[in-house]
């Protein structure tokens, strides 16, 4: 949705330089990025899994250094056994930039083998991505002062870090909501211990990532373990009921379809801009499979929707126009 | 062994392709998405997604899943149209300097002539290639491609009005012999075979009961029917397109460079990379570079020598 202008997608082996285990589920990767790497938050990238490494070696055409000799050496059996998989579309959580070198995060939550097949990757070996791709969120314009607010659920919160990261370097005001199941299980980077605190909404630093960027944080889980009990999105609306002060707003969110839903309705409701990172499988992200499709309002079709690909006309949206059916 | 001069040009009917490898109908969009991770003219040839004669929007999602080795899809032949294709589509891809292959879908036989004829029409399309194996839409023409006789009747019909442009026609494996429908192609007036079109599968929620594609079944591509694809090549080769001198356009799980070597063996003269382009964009032109290199190995000068070349010796 942003109209600034990032680079071209690419198909790059990046290093991993970091890997941190987050909860029971959750592993972040920074990958070593090159230099001219320019990519905006909500953008994302498609991370290669492969069973055999070497097979990806093989169908670049170049000779292997190996003790079977030159290149091609596989075997009819072995190709046969190769098991290949799509990419899996993975937001860019965080990017940071340090004189002429620039790392770039992902934040896998293990679902199945391909996700299992990232979060295995070790410190100095090669991920392969295609990005950055999509579209990306949009700041309020410069003379707007209105307060962002950053919901994220789950592992979903990963593009809502590289939000708060980028619009605190503008110097606009952001409060964070984030939501998770329970208190053992969270993405995020705890600076304590969390305490729940019930039916009470309570911004603070704890969340290590937000509080990088200056953005006070609201946390909130299904089973009131830690900070609010119920979802964020209840967390949110509690909030506005109580504490909110009337000043402009602006919504930013990513997690799970349904909360994306109730955040848009509460949008809806209190008539606030809107903007929700949708995730959906996808076979290319780069608008060839035609898999990704969201229905999308369109007054200008006669059915009053038309499909729209996530991976080329997304990952970010106007809730507005989402049909969530 | 000297290392011969490896010459990649092959022909495909009247098409001269600068090497064997072209993308798959459905899996390269119109192009310019594949545009921009490579040039194009790297390619041997480009086949768009299937043009019917209105815009179709396709089946609501999820349209496409993950199988072992493979995918599922059931888009529903989504595409902008003829008119626009021709408008917009087809300049944009003419700039790139790469033969261009249309698909062409029907819903009717009436259909099928008007959209191959406005096709043919358009100088810069080099090949018309007949969808007659969609098994995800009713009107996706798998009648005609399971039906000798009715595809015979529209292959010569749609050949009279495909003058200029070489007539390909995309065989479907969801049959028991794929020699007989090859037969009625070939007798028809296709100039050259592409085969495989996905086969037809079905994926259920166990627990649920829910299809896991709107459309209930779809078509399954990837390395997972490679083998099938190897095996309908060979036995099409052998029975009709060798003797006849008919090329074949072998796809089915093609992603790495021994998987070309593989089709043209088994009797491709090129193979479409499919399903690969999603794993990786550039595919395509990799395994071009790659099958230099190989065939500099094998001792051969063309892709020409491997065609059908299998040792068969006891």
């Amino acid at each position: 949705m942003s109209d600034e202008t990032t680079i071209p997608p690419r198909r790059l082996d990046l290093p991993v330089v970091a890997r941190r285990e987050a909860g029971h589920q959750f592993v972040r990767l920074s990958l070593g990025a090159p230099p001219d790497w320019v990519s905006l938050p909500g953008q994302f990238v498609n991370i290669l899994c492969e069973s055999d490494p070497s097979a990806v070696t093989a169908s670049e055409g170049r000779p292997v250094e190996s003790e079977q000799g030159e290149w091609p050496q596989a075997t009819g059996l072995e190709i046969s056994r190769r098991w290949p998989v799509v990419r899996r579309p993975l937001s860019i959580s965080r990017l940071a930039r340090d004189k002429d070198r620039v790392w770039i995060e992902v934040l896998v939550r293990a679902v199945g083998a391909g996700s299992r097949f990232i979060q295995s990757r070790p410190v100095g070996s090669l991920v392969n991505l295609v990005g950055p791709l999509g579209n990306s969120f949009s700041a309020p314009p410069s003379d707007d002062d209105r307060l962002c607010i950053l919901v994220g659920g789950g592992c979903g919160v990963a593009p809502i870090f590289g939000l708060a990261d980028y619009l605190a370097a503008r110097g606009r005001r952001a409060l964070g909501f984030f939501g998770a199941s329970h208190s053992g299980d969270m993405p995020v980077r705890l600076l304590r211990t969390p305490q729940p605190t019930g039916d009470r909404v309570e911004a603070t630093d704890i969340v290590g990532e937000f509080a990088d960027a200056g953005v006070p944080t609201v946390l909130a889980t299904d089973d009131g373990s830690a900070g609010f009990r119920g979802t964020v999105t209840q967390a949110l609306e509690a909030w506005m009921e109580k504490s909110w002060d009337r000043r402009p707003l602006a919504f930013f969110g990513c997690g799970p379809t349904p909360m994306l839903k109730a955040l848009g309705d509460l949008a809806r409701r209190y008539d606030v801009p809107c903007q929700v990172s949708l995730e959906r499988f996808m076979g290319c992200g780069i608008g060839v499979c035609l898999s990704c499709a969201t229905k999308r309002r369109d007054a200008a079709n006669a059915k009053g929707w038309t499909l729209r690909l996530t991976c080329r006309e997304g990952p970010v949206v106007d809730s507005n126009d989402m049909i969530w059916s | 062994m000297t290392r011969p001069n490896v010459d990649l040009c092959v022909t495909l009917g009247r098409i001269a392709m600068r090497n064997p490898i072209a993308t798959a109908s459905g899996c390269s969009g119109y192009g310019e998405e594949l545009a921009r991770f490579y040039d194009l003219s790297r390619l041997g040839a480009i086949v768009t997604k299937s043009i019917t004669l209105e815009p179709r929007e396709g089946h609501l999602p999820p349209r496409l899943i993950e199988t072992r080795a493979g995918m599922l899809n059931a888009i529903g032949l989504a595409n902008v149209g003829l008119d626009l294709f021709l408008r917009e589509k087809v300049p944009a891809l003419a700039a790139h300097n790469v033969p261009i292959i249309v698909n062409v879908a029907g819903s009717t036989r009436d259909e099928y002539l008007q959209v191959a004829a406005a096709l043919d029409a358009e100088p810069r399309i080099a090949g018309i290639e007949l969808n007659v194996s969609c098994p995800n839409v009713k009107e996706g023409g798998i009648e005609f491609g399971i039906d000798p006789q009715a595809l015979r009747s529209l292959v010569e019909a749609v050949r009279k009005r495909v003058t200029r442009a070489t007539l390909i026609v995309k065989l479907s494996p969801n049959v028991t012999d794929i020699a007989v429908t090859a037969r009625a192609a070939v007798e028809g007036g296709a100039e050259a075979l592409s085969l495989i079109n996905t086969l037809r599968g079905l994926a259920v929620d166990p627990w649920t009961g829910r299809p896991l594609l709107t459309n209930v079944t779809g078509g399954l591509s990837g390395p997972a029917v490679k083998p099938v694809a190897l095996y309908m090549v060979r036995r099409v080769w052998q029975e009709v397109a060798g003797p006849r001198g008919i090329p074949i356009l072998g796809l089915g799980g093609v992603q790495f460079v021994e998987d070309v070597l593989e089709f043209l063996r088994a009797g491709a003269t090129a193979v479409a990379v499919g399903t690969a382009n999603f794993v990786d964009p550039e595919t395509g032109p990799k395994l071009a570079d790659g099958l230099k290199q190989a065939l500099e190995k094998l001792g051969c000068g063309s892709p020409r020598d491997l065609v059908g070349a299998m040792d068969l010796a006891k």
